[in-house]
């Protein structure tokens, strides 16, 4: 069964405890791709870079210089940006800003996809930059920003917290309630 | 034994060892620049990983289970409720006084 949007956003947790024994089938490879090559990109400069790690000893090595990487997950995607092209495509705005922006949209429907196809996931900004980029053999301008677990749950998520709508929700100016 | 299972599994102790010295050095790196409950979750992190690399070698001993059982049960709660995380912390140190007291009597009624 595949969970449309509205559901996907409204039942995704972070998940960090996996079944290791689980793999995830191509259809959910595949299914990230189309994530990925549909996020929308400031400028269209496209200046990230994915890498969908799937092989275990090599989630192993990853996970070794990724301290926020919780749990055996069935695969790692690690959301890289390029400074270079963000600079050289997108201009200044981007190479700052634009490209953490546009990581994070692309993050957003990676973890939707997933959790559309009852694959959980979650995002984790801890983890060794450097070591990450040498063992994934990405080129000095390709910098790892941001990676997400992904895989098959072994336990309920946990309850999730939230602040009070009004706190982080307004209508036509801050702090307007009402529709 | 034979001799393929003994290399697999030092191979795999290898990995192990690998592995927890990859995680303590990250997560030393990192953690002056973290939030600070993270301090608290990597260090409790860091001791689970030690008991069990220390049952891999064939170290156990039952008497921190139930201190480290109160830590697996409300580790979750680290960043969400610092406090509460807190307090899991003060009965995993409470259940490990008990433990220690109970050792003293036993080495005093020894001694006896």
């Amino acid at each position: 069964m595949v969970l449309d949007v509205a559901e996907s956003i409204r039942t995704r947790r972070s998940t960090r405890s996996y079944d290791s024994t689980k793999r995830l089938p191509r259809e959910v490879f595949e299914a990230l791709e189309q994530a990925v090559l549909n996020s929308p990109s400031g400028s269209n400069a496209q200046e990230s870079h994915f890498v969908i790690v799937q092989e275990p000893d090599q989630i192993r090595r990853v996970k070794r210089f990724a301290q926020g990487v919780s749990g055996n997950p069935a695969a790692v995607a690690v959301l890289c940006s390029n400074r270079v092209e963000a600079l050289s495509k997108g201009g200044a705005d981007t190479a700052e800003t634009l490209r953490f922006v546009n990581l994070g949209i692309a993050a957003a429907y990676i973890l939707l996809t997933a959790q559309s196809l009852g694959v959980s996931s979650c995002p984790a900004r801890s983890f060794h930059a450097k070591a990450i980029q040498q063992l994934l053999g990405l080129p000095e301008e390709v910098v790892p920003e941001l990676m997400i677990t992904l895989g098959y749950a072994d336990q309920p998520p946990r309850p999730k917290t939230s602040k009070p709508s009004r706190e982080v929700l307004s209508y036509d100016r801050y702090g307007k309630e009402s529709i | 034994m034979t001799d393929t299972a003994r290399n697999r599994s030092e191979e795999e102790r290898h990995e192990r060892l690998l592995d927890f010295v990859g995680y303590v050095l990250t997560a030393a790196r990192a953690l002056g620049k973290e939030p600070a409950s993270y301090g608290p979750m990597r260090l409790v992190d860091t001791l689970t990983k030690a008991v069990e690399l220390l049952e891999d070698a064939g170290i156990r001993d039952e008497s921190v289970k139930g201190p480290l059982a109160v830590i697996r049960e409300n580790r979750w709660q680290a960043t969400s409720d610092p406090e509460a995380f807190g307090e899991a912390l003060d009965e995993a140190i409470r259940r490990l006084v008990e433990v220690t007291l109970e050792d003293a009597r036993r080495k005093e009624q020894a001694e006896k």
